[in-house]
């Protein structure tokens, strides 16, 4: 149990899940779920439709056409049966004792139908009386990836997972899960909540803010329920861990007369951004910011200051990080005195420079003892806050393919520094005209934990949300 | 006058909006930095605080029927003497009672016209989501047409009342521009502090303008108050 205690610690740490109305001939749900099973977990099905059921039996699922038969309490359950039906399916649920369920099911108040309202107000009034933990509806629930509870048969399954996330949209939620996974970085525990209403936002955040598996938070929202309760959480939340808010939509301005010209001035958008700041969030507008983001914050150390040393291979680029690193707000200072007069003891200014930003890649020759001589020096430089520094797919990917521990060397050289250092350290790696290649290398700087990415604007823009967010 | 008086008061008479007088006299109340205002029920009075207030002063209508003072002649700045003020207690209860005919004037509103500072505005407005929300920003065209404000939640923490001040793009201008003094930026933490303490203290404040305070080089002062009150 993650948080002893919490109403919502049972679902997030199931040892009983039930699929309810799954179909063939995918049985997405029972599929997702199977790597439950494999750990361990009691996956139970329940249908009644006589054709799907020895569908499910061939899985090796053991089928129940009445939930009352299962005999003993569900931790979690996927409902993905049609809307009319849900509410049978709830009263059952919270009959057998449930803890809570995710409902796949939609067509409620999404749909501006009256049917569809009806029948939304109908599962939320019972799910309130009962105290039941309905996420969604129109959702795509819960991912645990240690326990092996999915809502993507893509999304690993995984111990590793470090980042807690919530999302409003299904789509986002799990493009969260893939896309951070390919960027070596892994859920600890994520909710796709939909129409949100019996548990908001605010329920899910105050769970992994105090799940000690969940270092970092980060969620998708477009609006909240109730924003003064979000806004007490949010900034608990933000004074034990980091999170990240990607915020999507336009917030619509409440009907309302103002006799006041604050009321005028105060835009749903103005007041966001100020609640954001006040809790210490950081503030994203897309899922490559927040994977960004969440890059900077989980592997490299936290910044003290501003100021970057920036090394590129040659001319055009030091140029190119340095507009970078600028426009965000970052500065590139000089170095010390004593750093000038250690590289020039050996740098090449033939076709090269060791300014600040350097010009290298004539001075390195491909000798690692020369990268690590320079990395050495600027991690002693007080001037030094931070240090990014390109590779060349564009130059180096011929011979790294020729030569693949010239690749490997490379990392463990950029590892040990980065693991030496007390100043955060990131590599920009464009994919240049080697786009599946550097994305077959990307895992091996995933696995040493060196943040690597594609561009220097988004490398510039995720060091200057952390160090706003160190600076908060 | 208590809170409670005033808003008893206010709420028998079916009115939602505070007249200057009582903002401002709640608000000197609750700390906040107000200029003196006080009300004039006739001639004599309006003369009798003019004295008193000391010269320069401005003199506004007081109606609560009557939200925009200007439009119907009702503000008179710069008077300078007795007869000046009395000539101008009548040209205001005169045009007002023009362009508002049967409105219940209350009076007129007598203040010593403040030296000119750099012109700030402090407000509070209930946002439908998030509840009572502070507001600061530079006064006059930065607030109309650049909108160049901050926001925060009550209640406010110390810090919360720096950054409101330090986000601003216009703060610049606070630190002094074309050789002007810098402004006591801890007295305008103060007035957002305070006002944000009286809003929490306050539920039923719905609303509150201070526009504009005026930020001098030592010391802060809310020239003009507009108080909203929920109605019930």
């Amino acid at each position: 149990m993650a948080v002893p205690g919490h109403r919502l610690d049972r679902m997030f740490n199931p040892e009983v899940v039930a699929v309810v109305g799954d179909k063939g001939p995918m049985y997405m749900w029972l599929q997702n779920n199977m790597p439950f099973k494999e750990k361990g977990g009691r996956l139970y099905s329940v249908q009644l439709d006589e054709k799907e059921i020895p569908g499910i039996e061939a899985l090796g699922i053991q089928n129940f056409r009445s939930m009352a038969d299962i005999p003993e309490p569900i931790d979690y359950a996927v409902v993905a049966v049609p809307r009319q039906v849900s509410p049978y399916v709830l009263k059952d649920l919270i009959a057998n004792g449930a803890n809570g369920a995710g409902f796949f099911t939609s067509g409620f108040a999404e749909t501006g139908e009256e049917l569809g309202i009806k029948l939304q107000d109908q599962l939320t009034t019972m799910a309130r009386e009962a105290n039941f933990n309905l996420v969604g509806p129109n959702c795509m629930g819960l991912y645990l990836p240690k326990s092996g509870v999915r809502f993507n048969a893509d999304a690993p399954v995984t111990d590793a997972g470090k980042i807690g996330f919530l999302s409003q949209s299904g789509t986002h939620g799990i493009m969260f899960s893939l896309v951070s996974a390919a960027n070596g970085l892994y859920v600890s525990r994520c909710a796709s909540f939909g129409n949100a209403v019996v548990l908001d936002v605010s329920d899910y955040l105050e769970y992994l803010m105090l799940d000690d598996e969940t270092e970092i938070i980060g969620m998708y929202v477009e609006g909240v329920k109730n924003g003064r309760r979000f806004f007490e959480v949010l900034r608990e939340a933000c004074k034990r861990k980091p999170v990240i808010v990607w915020k999507g939509g336009q917030t619509e301005a409440g009907a309302r007369a103002t006799m006041s010209h604050t009321g005028s001035l105060a835009a749903p958008q103005a007041v966001w951004d100020g609640m954001m700041r006040q809790c210490g969030a950081i503030t994203t507008n897309n899922l490559d910011e927040t994977i960004d983001t969440m890059k900077l914050l989980l592997n490299s150390k936290r910044p003290k200051g501003n100021g970057m040393a920036l090394m590129a291979q040659t001319g055009g680029q030091s140029v190119s990080i340095t507009d970078a690193f600028a426009k965000s707000g970052l500065r590139v200072p000089r170095f010390s005195d004593k750093t000038y007069a250690e590289l020039g003891e050996f740098f090449n200014i033939v076709g090269g420079s060791y300014q600040n930003p350097l010009d290298m890649a004539g001075t390195i020759q491909g000798s690692m003892d020369t990268l690590d001589r320079i990395l050495r020096i600027l991690d002693a430089d007080p001037n030094i806050d931070a240090m990014a520094m390109e590779l060349s797919a564009m130059f180096a990917a011929r011979q790294w393919k020729k030569v693949p521990d010239s690749l490997d060397k490379t990392i463990d050289t950029l590892a040990a520094h980065q693991k030496r250092s007390q100043k955060p350290f990131l590599v920009i790696l464009h994919p240049a005209h080697e786009a599946e290649y550097v994305a077959s290398i990307a895992p091996k700087f995933h696995a040493k934990g060196i943040p690597l990415f594609q561009s220097f604007e988004r490398a510039a823009a995720a060091m200057q949300r952390v160090l706003a967010y160190e600076n908060r | 006058m208590s809170f409670e008086t005033v808003l008893a008061q206010a709420r028998a008479e079916g009115r939602t909006l505070l007249n200057e007088v009582e903002a401002k006299s709640l608000l000197k109340e609750a700390g906040v930095s107000v200029a003196n205002t006080t009300l004039a029920k006739n001639r004599d009075e309006a003369q009798a605080q003019a004295e008193a207030a000391g010269y320069p002063v401005v003199l506004k209508v007081v109606s609560p029927d009557i939200a925009h003072k200007s439009d119907v002649g009702g503000v008179k700045l710069n008077l300078s003497d007795k007869d000046a003020v009395g000539v101008a207690f009548d040209e205001i209860l005169a045009s007002s009672k023009k362009a508002v005919p049967g409105a219940n004037i209350l009076g007129v509103a007598v203040q010593h016209m403040a030296p000119q500072g750099t012109e700030v505005i402090v407000g509070m407005t209930t946002d439908p989501q998030f509840g009572p929300v502070m507001m600061f920003g530079l006064g006059g065209i930065m607030v109309e047409v650049l909108k160049d404000v901050s926001f925060r939640l009550v209640p406010l923490a110390d810090k919360d009342a720096d950054q409101m001040i330090n986000e601003i793009k216009g703060r610049p201008v606070l630190a002094g521009v074309r050789g002007q003094p810098p402004a006591d930026i801890a007295a305008l933490k103060q007035t957002i502090l305070k006002v944000s303490a009286f809003v929490e203290k306050h539920p039923e404040v719905r609303e509150l303008d201070l526009n504009p305070v005026f930020a001098y080089p030592d010391g802060a002062l809310a020239v003009d108050a507009r108080i909203v009150i929920s109605e019930s």
